[in-house]
């Protein structure tokens, strides 16, 4: 008997809650375990990462490392790369380096804000719907089905000609069709946990829905959502080009799509050498860009959820 | 040469080896068998032995592995054989009916299709040849040819099993591979799929290669019995010989853990796992789980060896080793002038890792035979051998890993005045083995081992001011801790109450499967034989009058003297 | 089986008339003005003057000045005669310019759905075959980093290499304008060589998807114990992998083709800009340009009608070759 006790009362010791460095502990953990997940990455994952990292990095600093504005002419019109112009100017005489690194901007703002709104929102919808069930259940469902089939460019382009374009007006447009995807992932686990024994026996213990959520849920449920909206960040950035591209873009912000707007509707660019700097460079950064991120989710898949291969 | 040509099927040294995980995994090692027509064979042993393996190697179906040594299908050899020229024996010669299970049949093609398809490609019969046949075929199995153009999904698992039997059958093969064919079947089923087998046998006469880990369906279908662990075979003999007597420990385990057999003993388990998957293994690989294994079990892998007639065994020991033997065991009391004869002529044999039960009426001479056996007593006439050895002057006794004997009688078993500690460790003290810190620590394990308290203060306690359950505990305790190969327990719950009774006899049964000794337990509560044997001796006037697998005695006894024991005994359980 | 079509009809009709009413509602619910709001800020303001005359008969046009549920009544009727409205820009009703781009549209939607669903399976079933071996990881690692380069920015690097470039192809358009074809045959050997690059750039990015699905789809097939049955009945290779095998992996690529035609559809709207293809396409980019309303609308509802169809067809398709489906 007394040895049962010892066990307890040392248990307990080591981990009292509130102990000074237990936080940093904690994120000292979460580091380690991050640097794992990328050692393990493939090579390809590994180039992704840098890549994206370069955008981000690019996207904080972008006035620090362009010499020139990217809104104002700072040249001769349609020079090509060199002359103090890394990358050339437009037809306007815009240093195209300078719109790059501030599309950088735009671009992540896009993605970010609408993987967020989508992925957050999305996720909280199913967990909600999967966990209460019952009418509200049935409805999210039904709009499930109905949002899946509906051809979602098309719709998109539809709210962007009424809405306007203005980037906030692009993020709501993007979430609004792409919250469905966390929301099925969400439903689906939550419906899956639900089954489980062990999740059955956590109620018979007395367990409530707020401990369910925060011990059992949200750890399964989280590392896939996280996922998607890495995902959705590629999908919201593709999205937003295609809009722009279309000409539905914010004009006062200058995405990458915008500049490839701008480079195909100049009038004969097509018997001209202009595309090879004022239409390849965005062309470049936008397939790094879309391209890495899919790498990057398609890696973290196989982390979160080890059934994936490959 | 000319037993080969009798045979239909002759595997010689066959070795698979999947290469796909690393380290590579040897799933069946070094197995010969041999088949002629229209024979039975059984294959036993737990999940992951490698019986299936073998089925999916005589098929030719190995993927990612290397097959190494022959099979002669009436005397060609199938291994190396590409796989145009293998095609044409599949199924037309040899068919294997596949374990059942929901993927087993093609989800998107009917019951007819995959039934009849063999007959397209082996047999060139024409569409409405095909259908004749696959009704007749379905009908044969016992399932309403309507059923032909289901799909599987519509099937359930009975009808699954016969569709599949039927697809084995159709091309009419001579040799059939049944593997598993009982799984999550109820009683019934298995019932119907038994007599199916049975009467599809006789009509079609094909061979039979029966693969099962359920050991009573596989004995009745049989004629020879295979037991497989870690792919190598263990044991190889006739199946009513090997259940009647198996020679393996591994077989014996297997046995014992059918509940068929043994309706009132408690199911006991082979302990411990099968060792993990490619892990390199030197010795015998079922010497970490055997109840006698010795240090040159370790060293290399036992082969095949004949041990009797038609029968091999695959152990170092030659089998399932004899501890103690008796022979001729007389013992007459002198009361006054009166001579009594306690013990008169009797024979007794107990192999490791078996419970034996001694029962009869008290005043049967059992105790006096447990106590000459132990050397309590001396006998009059015959010999005693512990492992092939006459015991005299108590050697066996005396040593470590040798014979213990508990007694009836816990408050004169153990001295009134002693310390637990004391008492335990005692045997060790008298023979002197090695430092007292570790007689110590011999004697908490031992204590632990029975379930009694390792505190300071029990360990200090006098016996006098123990229970009669305790005291029996320190007792076994002080038997255990020589790690016998063998404890005579004499009658020891007898002075116990029923639930200190219950406790200490399911905790010995216990100890006796986690270690592995071989236990004479005397007594004459039936119901407690019952119980915990594997064999029983029946005593009578200082006799055996009966003796054999407590499965068959329990139910069937034969002497007058037993019959009528048993009725008393169980006359108010019915 | 009957039951669940109808019920599948049921949700089919709810989806309509879901996407008809988000068209009648969406003109109606942007606060303010509409037609003010969006008549400044566009890109190219030069081209757009919306002129006060043509704002009043937008206003009536949407019948504005009536009750929304009398609109809403009007609005279902009109279309249900088939009338989408009138062209404000092009000068002729919705429908009538809608039907003429939409052979275009879908003949290259049609047609890359077909080629990459033919040659992703056929790819994808190869490299499970050899799996691991180097064939299947180079065709894995090509095809995971053509999938996920949109269709529109391969479109317009093909357009610039190939088109532009090397001069192999037409830069714009789907027929050499003005020109005097001998035969029914040259006629459609210039428009093959115009759509060639467009449907090449939807079928790329479409190929991954295609592959990866049927590789996948493949592999599972392959270890199936039912293919194990298949090959212990000593059938021919042949059979045991186009009968048994193909026909299971076969399965879920049919439900990809259709539902994935949405998402095609977004790229095929793109890619006809690029290559200035004469379909649905560009004439949504033309009425955005022009804030065309009417026509993006009626764009919009002719494309959800047509991707429904296919999912309604899928289903079907599904269900007469699944067994397990419906029963």
């Amino acid at each position: 008997m007394p040895e049962i006790t010892d066990l307890m009362e040392t248990g307990q010791d080591s981990t009292l809650p509130g102990a000074p460095g237990a936080l940093a502990a904690k994120a000292l953990d979460f580091l380690r375990k991050t640097a794992k997940i990328i050692k393990n990455f493939s090579l390809l994952g590994k180039l992704s990462l840098a890549v994206i990292i370069f955008f981000i990095v690019l996207a904080v600093f972008a006035p620090y490392v362009s010499a020139y504005p990217y809104n104002l002419p700072s040249g001769k019109s349609l020079a090509p790369p060199g002359g103090g112009h890394p990358l050339g100017t437009d037809d306007l005489g815009i240093d195209i380096w300078a719109q790059l690194c501030r599309g950088a901007k735009i671009s992540l703002i896009v993605g970010l804000g609408t993987a967020l709104l989508a992925g957050l929102g999305g996720g909280l919808l199913g967990i909600i719907s999967g966990y209460v069930g019952g009418i509200l259940d049935k409805f999210l469902m039904r709009l499930i089905d109905i949002m899946l089939v509906i051809p979602d460019f098309p719709v998109m382009i539809l709210l962007a000609a009424f809405l306007g374009p203005s980037l906030i007006n692009i993020i709501i447009v993007l979430a609004l069709f792409s919250w469905v995807s966390s929301a099925r992932i969400a439903r689906s686990q939550i419906l899956m946990l639900k089954e489980k024994t062990y999740i059955k026996s956590a109620e018979l213990y007395g367990a409530g829905a707020w401990y369910l959520m925060w011990k059992h849920f949200l750890p399964e449920i989280f590392p896939l959502i996280a996922v998607q909206m890495i995902r959705l960040t590629g999908r919201a950035i593709i999205s937003e080009a295609g809009l722009s591209f279309l000409g539905l873009g914010d004009p006062t912000s200058k995405s990458w799509g915008l500049i490839i707007h701008y480079a195909t509707s100049f009038k004969g660019i097509y018997f001209t050498e202009f595309w090879k700097w004022w239409l390849l460079y965005p062309w470049l950064f936008l397939t790094a860009m879309v391209t890495s991120l899919a790498f990057i989710s398609r890696e973290l898949e196989q982390v979160a959820d080890p059934r994936v291969k490959r | 040469m000319t037993a080969e040509s009798t045979s239909l099927l002759l595997v010689n040294e066959l070795s698979i080896t999947y290469n796909g995980v690393s380290p590579p995994v040897k799933a069946v090692n070094n197995i010969s068998l041999k088949l002629k027509k229209g024979e039975n064979l059984g294959i036993i042993g737990e999940s992951g032995c490698g019986k299936s393996t073998l089925a999916l190697g005589i098929m030719g179906l190995i993927k990612n592995g290397s097959v190494k040594g022959n099979i002669l299908y009436k005397d060609l050899n199938l291994v190396g054989l590409p796989d145009d020229k293998l095609r044409h024996y599949r199924w037309k010669e040899i068919a294997m009916m596949f374990q059942n299970s929901l993927d087993i049949l093609n989800p998107v093609l009917t019951v007819e299709e995959q039934v009849g398809e063999p007959l397209r490609f082996h047999c060139h019969l024409t569409p409405q040849e095909i259908d004749e046949r696959v009704v007749h075929t379905l009908e044969m199995v016992g399932l309403d040819p309507a059923w032909r153009t289901a799909y599987p999904h519509q099937l359930s698992g009975g009808m699954r099993q016969r569709v599949l039997l039927a697809m084995a059958l159709i091309c009419e093969p001579e040799l059939l591979i049944v593997d598993e064919p009982t799984t999550a079947l109820d009683a019934a089923s298995k019932n119907d799929i038994f007599e199916l087998l049975q009467n599809l046998q006789k009509q079609l006469n094909f061979a039979m290669i029966l693969i099962s880990h359920d050991v009573a369906f596989v004995s009745q279908l049989t004629s020879m019995l295979i037991t497989m662990y870690c792919g190598q075979a263990v044991e190889y003999g006739r199946t009513s010989d090997v259940l009647k007597n198996p020679m393996h420990c591994y077989t014996r385990g297997l046995l014992n853990s059918s509940p068929q057999f043994f309706k009132y003993k408690d199911l006991w388990g082979i302990s411990g796992e099968p060792p993990g998957e490619g892990a390199p293994l030197k010795g015998c690989p079922f010497a970490p789980r055997c109840c006698q294994s010795a240090e040159g079990c370790g060293k290399s892998r036992p082969q095949l060896r004949y041990v009797a007639l038609e029968r091999r065994v695959a152990c170092h020991k030659g089998g399932i080793e004899t501890f103690l033997k008796a022979e001729g065991i007389k013992k007459n009391y002198r009361v006054g002038e009166k001579s009594i004869e306690a013990v008169r002529g009797a024979d007794l044999e107990i192999r490791s890792g078996e419970v034996v039960a001694l029962v009869g009426e008290s005043g049967s001479g059992k105790s006096t035979l447990a106590h000459i056996l132990a050397g309590v007593l001396p006998a009059d006439e015959g010999s005693v051998f512990f492992r092939g050895k006459k015991v005299e002057n108590h050697w066996a006794t005396k040593m470590i890993g040798g014979m213990q004997i508990i007694f009836q009688d816990p408050f004169s078993a153990t001295s009134h005045r002693m310390q637990v500690l004391d008492v335990v460790k005692e045997p060790l003290e008298i023979m002197k083995w090695k430092s007292t810190a570790e007689r110590n620590k011999a004697a908490g394990e031992a204590l632990q081992a029975v379930r009694l308290p390792v505190t300071p203060e029990f360990l200090q306690r006098y016996c006098y001011s123990l229970s009669g359950g305790q005291r029996q505990r320190v007792a076994i305790a002080r038997a255990l801790i020589t790690r016998p190969n063998l404890v005579i327990a004499d009658e020891i719950t007898s002075m116990l109450d029923p639930s200190n009774q219950a406790n200490i006899l399911r905790e010995l049964k216990g100890l006796q499967n986690r270690f592995g000794f071989a236990m004479l337990y005397i007594t004459h509560e039936l119901h407690l034989a019952r119980k915990v044997s594997d064999k029983v001796y029946v005593m009578h006037r200082g006799e055996i009058v009966e003796k054999g697998s407590s499965s068959v005695i329990f139910e069937k006894p034969e002497h007058f003297f037993t019959k009528q024991l048993f009725k008393e005994a169980f006359r108010s359980s019915g | 089986m009957r039951q669940k079509t109808r019920m599948r009809l049921i949700e089919y009709a709810i989806t309509i008339w879901v996407v008809i009413t988000l068209n009648f509602l969406l003109p109606r619910l942007i606060p303010g003005d509409p037609f003010l709001v969006l008549t400044s800020q566009s890109a190219e303001d030069e081209e757009i003057v919306l002129s006060e005359e043509q704002r009043e008969f937008l206003f009536h046009y949407y019948g504005l000045d009536q009750p929304v549920y009398k609109q809403y009544f009007i609005y279902l009727g009109e279309l249900f005669r088939g009338n989408m409205g009138f062209s404000v820009y092009y000068k002729q009703p919705v429908s009538h310019i809608v039907m003429h781009r939409l052979p275009w549209t879908v003949f290259m939607v049609l047609s890359s759905v077909i080629l990459s669903t033919l040659i992703g399976t056929i790819l994808g079933c190869f490299s499970a075959w050899r799996r691991e071996k180097w064939v299947d990881k180079f065709l894995f690692l090509f095809m995971i980093f053509f999938s996920e380069i949109p269709s529109f920015l391969l479109g317009l690097i093909l357009l610039f290499v190939f088109a532009a470039g090397l001069g192999l192809f037409p830069l714009a358009g789907a027929v050499t304008h003005f020109a005097d074809f001998q035969s029914g045959w040259e006629k459609a050997w210039d428009v093959l060589h115009h759509a060639f690059l467009p449907i090449a750039a939807l079928t790329i990015s479409h190929l991954g998807g295609t592959y990866l699905l049927g590789r996948n789809s493949m592999t599972t097939v392959l270890e199936k114990d039912y293919l194990r049955t298949a090959w212990a009945k000593g059938l021919p290779k042949k059979r045991v992998i186009f009968r048994h095998a193909l026909k299971n992996a076969l399965l879920p690529i049919v439900t990809r083709v259709f539902l994935s035609l949405g998402s095609l559809v977004g790229g095929a709207i793109l890619v006809e800009n690029v290559f200035s293809y004469p379909g649905l396409g560009t004439l949504m980019r033309e009425s955005v340009r022009v804030q065309d309303y009417p026509v993006i609308q009626g764009i919009f509802l002719v494309v959800t009608v047509c991707v429904l169809l296919a999912n309604f067809l899928a289903d079907v398709v599904y269900r007469k070759i699944d067994p397990r489906v419906g029963s």
